[in-house]
């Protein structure tokens, strides 16, 4: 097999994301993957941090965050090549680092977050008359009287009405969001003809579920031209129609830049030669098999998708380099056992740490491999979920990562 | 690797859904539950329980779900272990008995004289008279014609020159039986490598079609005589080498997922796709370079059965050694027909409308040939586009 400049291992955002940038420069990149990722869980919208103004919020951050070696310029580019990738794939996106957008979820509270899809796209509703909402007669889990008693507590103010379309899905499985996605593609009349007769207005909007195709921009653009009131979109439970969208949208993009996507291939450990990583060995059922390379990328996730595992307390593992994982000490620091509340996971803490140019370090500082790069969730020093960053440090490491 | 066996796999399962959203089955059509709740959901409930998942009957084997899945779930087997179970207490029916026993055909109709021709002008007759839609068979298809001298039967004619390195080819039934010209190419292209080839007719059909239709019995039959030869064929240190990558799928992996015991897995060790076996001679510099320049593009559908085994895309990698070649994959997805999923009448319709971006991308007509190293992925794409693919390995062997 012929040496990749660079192969990175895990098929998640920042997986894609580091395989995107690094194609985009003119390397030959080998992206491998074990299980599909993350995407068709995700909500599609990129959290960088639950502040105001999360640029401004950044500089503040301690100098162990993740956030601090990667750099606000680098943050900055990356969600710029992140919209590039998905305006590729006629997937457009909205927002920017100095302030967050809305979004409804799919219980009808509002999360806001930097970038969101432009279906998802819900600042406009503060300035609306009217909110519709509108279930599909079959589709599990979304209700839309639900939405609308939590949508109150936000906009008492407003007018609500609820509806229920009915587009034939029934006869069957229970359909979820991505069924009707993928049933309504190409039939995008009978929705819109349903939405019409709700005879909303300019000053009204529409609110529904995310089922307006499973790619791009089409299905939504169809429907929405034949409507006078704007649509939003809501999150919904997975599988989720707008993550992948954004998954198909970094693999189209993967694809064309000429990025060799290896399916099922489950990385168990480095070719090492002294500070360097040369390649990387794929188990599969029989044998053993080396994918040499000239630079690696570290995309596999936190404890969540094994980037990081634990079988003894107080001892979590980085199971491909073995490399050191900091972690929160003491059992009694360990859990915060109000799980939604004001403080962060002590366990949420546990990753990689790294230097500016995100090679691993061990606890002295020094560089474990200098052609080996650590990008997403495995970085540690943060609770992502808590500071609702996971979205951000996965795209602006994978680009500062692969952009080193 | 003891905790292969997919029945030890469903408890990894988290229900995270990857699955579903990479099914081209669910896709395709709405009555399928998906691998979700058919594979591990229900897949583990059913071994207590006398119930049946009747949308079990969708799922046609090509593994996408298994592939999906982040927690090394064994999906597919699940629902094929399963439909095992359905049929222990249901009748199967004609046309999945004969989908199922393809090998048993070809050997009673090579049995009469001329039996590859008649067959053959039968096959096109049965289409016409609408016989192969009465049994159960898609009509719209035409059915693979049989070679008029097996493959098998064939070789000892095939001149070769007796050296140390010897390798052992397990033909698969499709090459043996209709694509003869692919065995013929894998021994010259083994022969310029310096491996003399040999066949083992002791060697059964490695029971694919019979695990897909739930002839599970049989195919463990199959799996212990294989077994038993591949692993005698180790101990003389003779690889199995395979240009089919249903046959090498079966043989490495889905053994011992399904029966799982050790020596399935021994066996598999011995056992080699056609161009990983290259490209591993290709590794220790042992693979025969002295290639003709082609000057040709070739796109290439790459297998759902290839990715599964997680070996690289070692065709593309060998094939663009060839000078003026270039390799493109066609990054369509599954071509639907799933080995003999396609063939029945009930399934044809989902079939097509899985491949239908394959096809949309192979009539683009951007390149000299298409290419694909499993014998129904080419018959789908000859059938949805009018265009016959060949199998990389009778690209090699014109470049020797």
């Amino acid at each position: 097999m012929k040496v990749f400049d660079v192969i990175v291992i895990g098929g998640g955002l920042s997986g894609f994301m580091s395989a995107a940038v690094a194609a985009n420069r003119g390397q030959r990149v080998a992206l491998l993957t074990y299980g599909s990722g993350s995407l068709p869980l995700a909500s599609g919208a990129i959290d960088f941090l639950n502040a105001e103004a999360p640029d401004a919020a950044i500089k503040n951050l301690p100098a162990h965050h993740p956030y601090k070696k990667i750099g606000l310029k680098n943050i900055d580019a990356a969600a710029k090549f992140f919209c590039d990738v998905t305006a590729q794939a006629d997937l457009p996106y909205n927002g920017n680092l100095s302030a967050q957008i809305p979004i409804v979820t799919a219980v009808g509270t509002l999360k806001y977050s930097c970038l969101v899809p432009e279906s998802m796209d819900a600042s406009k509703l503060a300035d609306k008359k009217k909110i519709f909402v509108a279930g599909i007669k079959g589709l599990k889990d979304f209700y839309a009287a639900m939405i609308i008693d939590n949508l109150k507590k936000y906009f008492p103010d407003k007018i609500f009405e609820a509806a229920t379309l009915d587009l034939n899905l029934l006869g069957g499985r229970d359909i979820t969001c991505m069924d009707a996605a993928q049933l309504l593609t190409g039939n995008e009349q009978i929705f819109a003809d349903g939405l019409k007769k709700l005879n909303a207005t300019e000053d009204d909007v529409i609110i529904i579920p995310p089922i307006l195709g499973l790619e791009g921009n089409s299905s939504r653009a169809a429907v929405k031209s034949q409507l006078r009131a704007e649509i939003f979109e809501t999150t919904c439970l997975p599988p989720s129609p707008p993550g992948i969208r954004l998954q198909r949208a970094f693999i189209k993009y993967l694809q064309k830049s000429g990025v060799k996507i290896f399916e099922n291939s489950k990385v168990v450990r480095g070719v090492v030669e002294g500070k360097k990583i040369t390649g990387v060995v794929v188990e599969n059922a029989v044998r053993e098999k080396i994918f040499p390379a000239r630079k690696i990328i570290l995309a596999t996730g936190g404890f969540y998708s094994g980037g990081i595992t634990m079988r003894d307390f107080d001892n979590p593992i980085e199971p491909i380099f073995n490399l050191p994982v900091f972690f929160t000490t003491g059992a009694e620091n360990w859990s915060n056992e109000n799980l939604f509340g004001d403080k962060p996971q002590g366990f949420s803490m546990t990753g990689i740490f790294t230097d500016a140019n995100l090679n691993p370090i061990d606890e002295d500082g020094k560089i474990l491999f200098e052609n080996l790069h650590v990008v997403g969730a495995n970085l540690g020093g943060c609770d992502k979920i808590f500071e609702r960053s996971a979205g951000g440090i996965a795209i602006a490491s994978a680009y500062k990562g692969a952009t080193l | 690797m003891s905790d292969i066996k997919a029945i030890f796999t469903g408890d990894r399962c988290l229900s995270c859904t990857a699955c579903m959203a990479n099914c081209p089955v669910m896709a395709a059509v709405k009555e399928y539950r998906g691998p979700k709740l058919v594979g591990p959901a229900h897949g583990r409930m059913h071994f207590s329980q006398e119930d049946v998942e009747e949308s079990l009957n969708y799922c046609s084997n090509c593994k996408s779900c298994d592939r999906a899945c982040p927690s090394g779930v064994a999906v597919s087997t699940l629902n094929m272990l399963q439909r095992a179970e359905y049929y222990k207490k249901h009748e199967h029916l004609r046309h999945e008995d004969m989908l199922a026993h393809g090998e048993r055909m070809a050997k009673l109709i090579r049995k009469i004289p001329f039996g590859a021709t008649f067959s053959n002008i039968g096959m096109s007759l049965g289409k016409t008279l609408g016989v192969f839609s009465a049994l159960g068979l898609a009509g719209e298809r035409n059915m693979p014609a049989y070679a008029a001298t097996a493959f098998k039967d064939y070789f000892p004619r095939i001149k070769q020159t007796a050296v140390n390195k010897k390798i052992v080819m397990f033909t698969g039934c499709y090459i043996n039986d209709n694509e003869p010209q692919v065995g013929e190419a894998f021994i010259k292209v083994m022969n310029a490598n310096g491996c003399e080839v040999l066949i083992d007719k002791q060697f059964k059909c490695c029971g694919s079609p019979l695990v897909v239709t739930g002839f599970l019995d049989e195919a463990r039959q199959h799996a212990d005589n294989n077994v038993a030869r591949i692993l005698d064929w180790k101990r003389q240190g003779i690889p199995v080498v395979t240009p089919c990558t249903s046959c090498s799928l079966m043989l490495k992996e889905e053994y011992h997922e399904l029966f799982g015991e050790d020596q399935f897995h021994e066996a598999a060790e011995n056992v080699y796709d056609a161009f990983e076996f290259l490209e591993m001679l290709q590794e220790r510099g042992e693979f025969n370079d002295n290639l003709k320049p082609l000057n040709q593009k070739f796109l290439y559908h790459v297998p759902c059965h290839l990715k599964s085994q997680a070996i690289g895309l070692p065709a593309q990698n060998i094939l663009e050694e060839i000078g003026g070649v270039e390799v493109k994959t066609a990054d369509a997805g599954c071509c639907g027909i799933s080995g003999n999923y396609g063939f029945r009448k009930d399934k044809y319709e989902i079939s097509m409308k899985i491949g239908a971006k394959l096809f949309e991308r192979v009539k683009k007509k951007d390149f000299d040939k298409v290419i694909s190293d499993c014998g129904t992925c080419r018959m789908q794409i000859h059938h949805g586009t009018e265009i016959k693919p060949v199998h990389p390995i009778e690209i090699l062997a014109q470049a020797y």
